[in-house]
């Protein structure tokens, strides 16, 4: 299992997705994707995505004045 | 002397270099300045024109004129393409060249082109209406051809250049088969990674509802992963499968090869620049703009166009020895044509999100003066039109 970390902050919609998607691309079921921005969106974003794809919303955190996103990678076809 | 290098001659490039070449003249004269832009192309296409090529058969030679016509005086072309960029060693060599060119400034203009590599299966499978003007239309006798079946258009994979396209691609097929009397044979299926028809809610709140009126289906956040032409299928990373008959999908983009693998690049090979004053990072000398850069915003002309010009005037400053300096605001203004004589705009800047822009008549019109414009603005001819419109986003003092 690997922990990518992404950081996207100073970046609006559709960046933070973008990114998110673009290291999922990378990824294997069981790595960690940790997305970090600044963009309020990126929460409810996150949470569509990963209900969309079948991936598994961990958790977000409030960090000063960036959120982190946790995501399991677990949607991908074997 | 002060050696200025471009690398790239598509809009960012000659933009940039005839702003130099203006700007600067008085010192090119004197032999105190040179300007040399390095592209091996020999002609320039304007990109958005594809989707009329492809989709309303536009002549494709309508968007497409010779270099020589393109350069501004005073700025030396040299067709060849870079193969290596030394920042710390102010040199340059061209393609199967052991010759070092010095450079004391250099600006990173490279563009970005498909990477078919990324989706396996998508080269042999798509239309490709995205990509060059003589292809897209091509493409344009193969739409006349359909007559019924399932179409399915969308992103191919991130990132892309000009995002609306995809979508712009599916409103242009509607409007075709709309108007041969035969949409009720035609299905329309949009694919998008993203979690909305438009990644921007704001203008997905446009066009959502415009996809719903004219029965173009969607599919969110299916991210394709392969292609297989001989099943007609795409299957997504998910392992979902969707069937079609004819596939027009934009592919994901890379940037030039002889970028990946170098201090100047991020892992995909996308140079890091600061998204500001467009500096390559930690080079004051060095500069990349338009897609090559790592700056999450779209991947379109007129971040080229806005970005080159802040890097011009920021080199301006300094040879001349003023103190003022640009930045770029991350401005960009990129329109999405709905059909039927019809478009929006995506508009923001880095610091304030994408408007809610209704389509109309007037957006359409707007965006055939900038087609019209086009070639006479790589000279800068329509600076004063450009500062005016764009205001405080032009660049930010």
């Amino acid at each position: 299992m690997t922990t990518m970390n992404v950081d996207s902050r100073g970046t609006a919609c559709p960046g933070p997705i973008t990114d998110l998607i673009r290291a999922y691309k990378k990824a294997q079921n069981g790595d960690m994707i940790v997305l970090v921005a600044n963009d309020p969106g990126v929460v409810p974003d996150s949470k569509a995505w990963c209900e969309r794809t079948k991936n598994v919303f961990v958790g977000s955190k409030n960090i000063e004045d960036y959120f982190e996103i946790t995501i399991q990678v677990t949607g991908k076809r074997a | 002397m002060k050696k200025i290098a471009v690398i790239g001659s598509g809009a960012g490039g000659l933009i940039t270099s005839s702003k130099l070449a203006k700007d600067l003249s008085k010192e090119i004269k004197n032999g105190e300045v040179s300007i040399m832009l390095f592209d091996k192309k020999r002609e320039q296409e304007f990109q958005p024109g594809y989707l009329e090529v492809a989709f309303r058969g536009t002549d494709p030679a309508k968007i497409r004129r010779p270099m020589k016509k393109l350069v501004s005086e005073g700025v030396k072309i040299v067709h060849d393409n870079c193969e290596k960029v030394d920042l710390p060693n102010r040199y340059l060599k061209t393609e199967g060249s052991s010759e070092k060119i010095d450079f004391d400034y250099i600006i990173i203009s490279t563009g970005s082109s498909p990477d078919y590599d990324q989706v396996p299966g998508l080269r042999d499978a798509n239309m490709d209406f995205h990509t060059d003007a003589y292809n897209s239309s091509l493409i344009y006798q193969q739409v006349l051809k359909i007559k019924s079946g399932r179409i399915v258009v969308g992103i191919g994979g991130l990132p892309y250049k000009c995002p609306p396209s995809p979508n712009e691609s599916a409103f242009m097929l509607d409007e075709h088969f709309r108007k041969a009397g035969i949409r009720d044979k035609v299905e329309i299926t949009y694919i998008t990674p993203f979690t909305r028809i438009y990644s921007a809610d704001s203008i997905n709140e446009v066009i959502a509802p415009m996809y719903k009126d004219r029965s173009i289906e969607s599919v969110t956040a299916f991210n394709t992963d392969s292609v297989d032409a001989s099943k007609k299928e795409i299957t997504s990373l998910e392992g979902e499968t969707m069937k079609y008959d004819y596939l027009f999908l934009t592919p994901p983009h890379k940037p030039a090869e002889f970028l990946k693998n170098t201090e100047l690049s991020d892992e995909d090979g996308w140079v890091k620049v600061d998204k500001r004053n467009l500096h390559i990072t930690d080079y004051d000398n060095g500069f990349a703009i338009g897609d090559t850069t790592n700056i999450p915003i779209s991947k379109a002309g007129v971040e080229a166009h806005l970005e080159g010009i802040v890097v011009a005037n920021n080199i301006i400053a300094e040879i001349k020895g003023t103190e003022k300096r640009y930045k770029f605001t991350g401005r960009t203004q990129c329109s999405m044509e709905t059909g039927f004589h019809k478009a929006t705009f995506v508009v923001g800047t880095y610091d304030t999100p994408v408007q809610k822009i209704t389509p109309s008549t007037f957006n359409y019109m707007e965006k055939k003066v900038m087609e019209k414009i086009y070639w006479g603005s790589l000279h800068g001819h329509y600076e004063w039109l450009f500062k005016y419109h764009f205001k405080k986003d032009y660049f930010e003092n």
